[in-house]
């Protein structure tokens, strides 16, 4: 018993409508609403509900957990459109439900008038019934079956052919056998049978009442048949479809990804080998572009400064042997020297010093040391040169 | 002898190895004459054999031309599983939508599969891919250009889509890819 006014409770769900719509995701993803998940989602929209929706049997306990109540659990799943997907098994035993009826209204139709009148109105609600099922089934299949071709999870490939599988096996291929009219045994097929018998009886019943509850169900069955006629429709021209090619997809894939991990080594598809004969070479693009290339980054200009200038200097001996011979007996060499190389070059160096050093080795010369053994002293560009004083004379003759 | 209409055009654009698709005129010329004369014109004249579907028509030869056969395939390769990656879906792609050759180009610099991309010359950079898609694919009418960023894929692209799955099919049957000889 609730002690609430139906508007009341119907304003609270209107007020609280996030509340609830979180218990409802709460039970979806988790089958059941804990205590301390129900604290939490209070605590989050600050509200302090509980008592109320105890009070007005929207949340029952369960131990210490809670559940929405299925009639509530209905409405919001209804209202969101979100359904959950139901297993053909349990959409199933609306048919069975209904045959059973069906046989005991054609039994008992010279029976007693209101039962049969009662059990008309079973029928009725139990194909409603199966007709909202078979909706709500077919719409939550095919979001689930979007949401996988556009892969919204991004789950890999493999696990998508799984999940597409799992779909066609278990929902999709059974649903569409509930629903093939070609199919003796598929529960349209029972229901297309049941129309044409309550379209019989609507019109050659002698009870007018019995008359009428026929002629409901027949009208009733004609909207469910189109009804359903639509949703085999979705089935076979969109879900079906949409699955076969998610598998198809995957195999594609599978074939790339088999290909990529060594392409050189699988045939590729055959196409014509073309026979062409051109002026130019096939690689004249990329030989071009790399010519090209080259010149389109000029190299960084680097400015050397010239060396100085260095005097090239040419011993010439026999110069210099008929300068000193002429200047016999000399009685410092390297005074000579030094007088000689100030006179004809520009600098006095080492090497040159050194060269004309050479000219004490001639045969016809007679080198001797001074007495005192003096020294003299030359500057070079380079150095100091401390040598001995020597004495020049012609061999012999001097 | 009479030849059919637009025989020249029909010979010259297969023998360059373009594909001929069923919305261009000359398709339903060589539709027409398809068994009674193309067919073993092709293979009498020149050893090759003449595919036609209902949406392209196409030579191929006994010495194929591997080399762009697989550039064009790993092309499509890296495509489709870049796009599959990014949650979108390829063979809409390939079908319906017209593509932007610079976002392509970034499905190649951001793909995994940077190693075998660097390594062959045709897909290698952002040049090369367009040299392949607006020049070689062109070519062979397996794309429209619409402009100089823009194309679509033409229904030639199926043949190489159909080599994916009926390897995909020979991976998932467990049997022995064939493989060139080492």
């Amino acid at each position: 018993m609730i002690k609430a006014e139906p508007k009341a409770i119907l304003y609270f769900i209107w007020n609280y409508f996030d509340v609830v719509r979180d218990l409802f995701d709460t039970q979806a993803n988790e089958g059941i609403i804990r205590k301390e998940t129900l604290a939490v989602i209070l605590d989050k929209h600050r509200k302090d509900i509980k008592s109320q929706l105890i009070e007005y049997k929207i949340i029952r306990p369960v131990n210490d957990d809670f559940e929405l109540r299925d009639v509530y659990h209905k409405l919001i799943e209804f209202v969101l459109f979100e359904f959950r997907p139901m297993l053909p098994e349990e959409i199933e035993k609306f048919g069975n439900s209904i045959s059973e009826l069906f046989r005991k209204i054609q039994e008992g139709i010279a029976g007693d008038k209101n039962i049969l009148i009662e059990r008309l109105i079973a029928i009725s609600g139990q194909i409603k019934e199966f007709s909202d099922s078979v909706e709500k089934n077919s719409i939550r299949l095919l979001s689930e079956t979007r949401d996988l071709k556009a892969n919204v999870n991004r789950i890999d490939y493999k696990e998508k052919i799984v999940k597409a599988s799992f779909w066609i096996q278990y929902y999709i291929s059974p649903l569409n056998k509930i629903l093939d009219v070609n199919h003796s045994e598929s529960i349209s097929n029972k229901l297309l049978d049941i129309s044409e018998y309550a379209n019989q009886r609507q019109l050659n019943f002698d009870d007018e009442a019995i008359r009428k509850s026929f002629q409901k169900l027949y009208y009733l069955l004609r909207q469910t048949n189109d009804d359903l006629l639509r949703q085999s429709n979705i089935l076979t021209n969109e879900l079906r479809p949409l699955i076969e090619r998610i598998r198809t997809e995957n195999l594609i894939l599978t074939g790339w990804i088999e290909f990529l991990k060594n392409p050189y080594k699988v045939v590729p598809t055959k196409l014509l080998k073309t026979d062409t004969d051109k002026p130019f070479s096939t690689k004249i693009y990329l030989n071009t572009k790399e010519y090209f290339e080259q010149f389109t980054h000029a190299e960084e200009a680097i400015i050397e400064e010239e060396p100085p200038k260095v005097e090239r200097w040419i011993f010439k001996k026999g110069h210099y042997k008929k300068k000193l011979v002429e200047k016999l007996p000399l009685e410092n060499f390297f005074d000579w020297c030094n007088e000689e190389l100030k006179d004809e070059t520009n600098e006095i160096t080492n090497e040159k010093v050194f060269a004309l050093t050479g000219l004490l080795f001639e045969e016809d010369l007679v080198v001797s040391f001074s007495d005192k053994n003096e020294t003299t002293k030359i500057k070079t560009a380079t150095s100091n040169l401390n040598v001995p004083k020597l004495i020049v004379k012609r061999n012999g003759v001097s | 002898m009479e030849y059919p209409e637009k025989h020249r055009q029909i010979v010259e654009e297969l023998m360059n190895g373009r594909f001929i698709l069923s919305r261009e005129n000359h398709f339903d010329e060589l539709k027409q004459h398809e068994q009674d004369f193309y067919v073993p014109f092709f293979q009498n004249s020149f050893g090759h054999k003449l595919i036609i579907t209902q949406e392209y028509a196409y030579l191929v030869s006994e010495e194929t031309d591997e080399n762009i056969s697989r550039d064009i395939s790993i092309f499509f390769a890296i495509f489709c599983y870049e796009m599959d990656k990014q949650g979108k879906n390829f063979l809409d792609g390939l079908q319906y939508s017209e593509h932007s050759f610079e976002e392509v180009n970034l499905l190649f610099e951001t793909s995994s599969f940077i190693d075998l991309i660097q390594t062959n010359k045709q897909i290698k950079d952002a040049d090369a891919r367009r040299k392949l898609l607006f020049n070689t694919m062109n070519k062979k009418n397996i794309i429209d250009k619409i402009n100089e960023d823009k194309f679509t894929f033409t229904p030639a692209y199926k043949v190489f889509i159909d080599f994916a799955e009926e390897l995909g099919k020979t991976r998932t049957t467990g049997n022995n890819i064939v493989t060139t000889e080492e």
